[in-house]
C-alpha cells in the first residue's frame, strides 16, 4: 500500500485526475496551480506537473515504498487553518548516512501556502519559510549567531543534505540526488534554518512541537513515535527554582532574626568545679544547687568548659525536674589533644562542650553531675553553665541545605540536557561520540 | 503556580523546622534518655542514682 492511497486520506481532495506515463497509475493533484514536480505513488517517477503529458523528470529505480507517518492527503486544522499533506521527502546528510535521515512532510493550504512538518526520531518541528532576511547577530565565542524578529540564534551545525526520497507533489523542481548545504541556528524551542544551493538560499523559521499535537490536529491513527535523544531545538528543563529557594531562604532567615529577638537566652546557672588529683573524693557524683527554667517547654543549653590539655573527660548528666522528678540523663565527652610533628602543630577535639536538650518544660531542676577521667589525671578545673530558650541557627542552614537539593538537581538536568543537545553539534566536545542520539 | 511540588516542599520545610526550633523537637540537639519518678533523695546521696545512659554510651571507655 501506498501511502497516498492510505485509508486516512480525505476522500475528495482530488483536485486533479491523471495517470503516470510511466506505469500507468492514476494520480492525483491537490496543489492545484503551485505544483511543478508530482511523484507517481506507484512507480515513484519525478513528473512535471506543468507538462500536459505529465513529461518524466525522473525515474527511480529502487522499488521501496516508504510508509509515511502522516499519509499523504491527510488533513488537519493547525493554528486555526486546514492544511493537507501533499508531499514528502526524505533528506540524508552527506556524511552520517542514512541512521541520521529526516522526513519532511508538506503542508498545503490554498489560501495561506506551504509550511512543513519535520521529524526526526520522534522530535517534530513546524517550520516555515522566511520573506524577510535574517541578520548576522553580534557573536561571543565560537558560534556565529543570527538575529530575527528579536531573537538571537546560535549557530548549531553546517551539513550537506542529500534528498534521497520524495513522494507526493511539490511547488519546485524537486530531485533525488539533489543537494543542499543546510544551516542550523537554534533558539530552544526556535530554530532558523537556511538551504544553500549554488543559485539560492532559502531561510525558513521552525518551533518544536509535539508528535502528539500533530497526531491530535491530524486525526492520525495510534500514537506519534516516542522521542528518542535531545533535538537540537527541544526546549530545554526550567531552572526557575533559584528564585523559589531565594524567597524561601528570605522567609526562612526572617524567622531566624524573629528567633534571636524574642528568645529569652537567660543564663540559669553557672559554677566552677575541680575533679581528680590528689585528696579526690572515692565518689566523684554530686548535684548542683536547683535553678529555675521560666516559659514554655523550649531548649536547654549546657555547656562544660574545662582545662583539659591531651587528656580526656567524660561527663554523666542528669538534668533533674525536683518538682516531678522527671530526669534527663545524657553523657558528653570532651577531650583535648595538641602536639607538633614534622607537619607542623596540629590539635584534636575541644576542651568545651555545649549540649542542648530541646522541649524541656518549665520548672525546678538540679543536675546531677558525674565526671570521668583516666586514673592518675592531674585534677580537672571546669565551669558548668544552663542556658534557657537559646536561639540557634542549625535549623536555618538545614532548611537552607535541603531547600537546595531540588534546584540543585534541576540545574544539574539542565546541564545534562544541553551537554546531550551539544554534543550532536559541530561544537561537540573532542571526546563526544558522534554516533547516535541515545 | 509554576512549582507546586517545590512550593509545598517548601512550605512544610519551613514549618517542620521552624516549629522543631521554637519548641525544640529532638532532631536538632541532644537527645536524652527520658526517666520518671526519680526519688527525691538523689540531692542528698547522688552517687545512689546511676543514669542510664545514651544508648551510644553505655559507659564511656574512650580517650587516648
Amino acid at each position: 500500500m501506498t501511502p497516498a492511497s492510505s485509508a486516512t486520506r480525505i476522500p475528495g481532495s482530488t483536485v486533479k485526475g491523471l495517470n503516470c506515463p510511466n506505469c500507468g497509475a492514476a494520480m492525483q493533484i491537490r496543489g492545484f496551480e503551485h505544483t511543478l514536480t508530482v511523484v507517481c505513488p506507484q512507480c515513484l517517477s519525478i513528473l512535471d506537473a506543468k507538462d500536459p503529458n505529465l513529461q518524466v523528470l525522473q525515474k527511480f529505480n529502487a522499488k521501496t515504498v516508504m510508509t509515511l507517518l502522516i499519509p499523504l492527503g491527510s488533513r488537519g486544522l493547525w493554528h486555526g487553518t486546514v492544511y493537507e499533506v501533499i508531499g514528502f521527502q526524505q533528506r540524508t546528510p552527506q556524511e552520517g548516512g542514512a541512521l541520521y535521515s529526516w522526513g519532511e512532510y508538506l503542508l498545503f493550504n490554498p489560501y495561506k501556502g506551504f509550511r512543513y512538518f519535520t521529524e526526526y526520531n520522534g522530535h517534530w518541528n513546524d517550520v516555515r519559510t522566511l520573506r524577510a532576511l535574517p541578520q548576522p547577530g553580534f557573536a561571543i565565542g565560537a558560534k556565529p549567531h543570527m538575529q530575527f524578529a528579536g531573537t538571537t540564534y546560535t549557530h548549531f551545525s553546517t551539513a550537506q543534505a542529500v534528498t534521497s526520497y520524495v513522494l507526493g507533489e511539490f511547488p519546485w523542481q524537486i530531485r533525488r540526488g539533489e543537494t543542499v548545504a543546510a544551516k542550523d541556528y537554534i533558539a530552544p524551542p526556535k530554530i532558523l534554518s537556511s538551504e544553500s544551493t549554488t543559485s539560492e538560499t532559502v531561510w525558513s523559521i521552525g518551533e518544536y512541537v509535539s508528535g502528539a499535537e500533530i497526531w491530535q490536529a491530524f486525526k492520525l491513527p495510534g500514537a506519534p513515535p516516542k522521542p528518542a535523544g535531545v533535538y537540537l531545538n527541544q526546549p530545554g528543563r526550567s531552572v526557575e527554582l533559584w528564585g523559589v529557594y531565594g524567597k524561601f531562604l528570605l522567609i526562612a532567615f526572617a524567622l531566624l532574626m524573629t528567633g534571636y529577638l524574642f528568645s529569652s537566652n537567660e543564663e540559669v546557672f553557672r559554677q566552677r568545679y575541680s575533679f581528680g588529683g590528689a585528696g579526690a573524693q572515692a565518689e566523684s557524683s554530686f548535684v548542683t544547687p536547683v535553678f529555675e527554667l521560666k516559659g514554655r517547654n523550649t531548649n536547654v543549653e549546657i555547656s562544660t568548659k574545662t582545662d583539659l590539655a591531651n587528656n580526656w573527660t567524660y561527663f554523666n548528666y542528669a538534668l533533674i525536674n525536683q518538682d516531678t522528678g522527671q530526669a534527663y540523663d545524657f553523657g558528653r565527652e570532651v577531650s583535648y589533644y595538641s602536639g607538633r610533628d614534622s607537619d607542623g602543630s596540629w590539635t584534636e577535639g575541644s576542651a568545651g562542650d555545649t549540649a542542648t536538650l530541646p522541649n524541656i518544660p518549665a520548672g525546678h531542676y538540679y543536675l546531677r553531675v558525674e565526671p570521668e577521667m583516666a586514673a592518675n589525671s592531674r585534677s580537672l578545673d571546669y565551669e558548668i553553665s544552663v542556658q534557657r530558650d537559646v536561639p540557634r541557627s542549625s535549623w536555618f542552614w538545614l532548611i537552607a541545605i535541603l531547600l537546595a537539593i531540588p534546584p540543585l538537581w534541576m540545574t544539574f538536568r539542565k546541564f545534562s540536557f544541553e551537554g546531550q543537545r551539544w554534543r550532536e553539534s559541530d561544537y561537540a566536545p573532542a571526546d563526544s561520540s558522534s554516533g547516535g542520539d541515545d | 503556580m509554576k512549582h507546586p511540588f517545590y512550593l509545598i516542599y517548601g512550605v512544610l520545610l519551613l514549618g517542620v523546622l521552624g516549629l522543631a526550633e521554637y519548641g525544640g523537637l529532638p532532631f536538632l540537639g541532644v537527645t536524652p534518655n527520658e526517666v520518671k519518678n526519680v526519688p527525691k533523695t538523689v540531692r542528698d546521696n547522688p552517687g545512689a542514682y546511676r543514669s542510664i545512659y545514651g544508648g551510644y554510651y553505655s559507659h564511656y571507655v574512650g580517650g587516648k
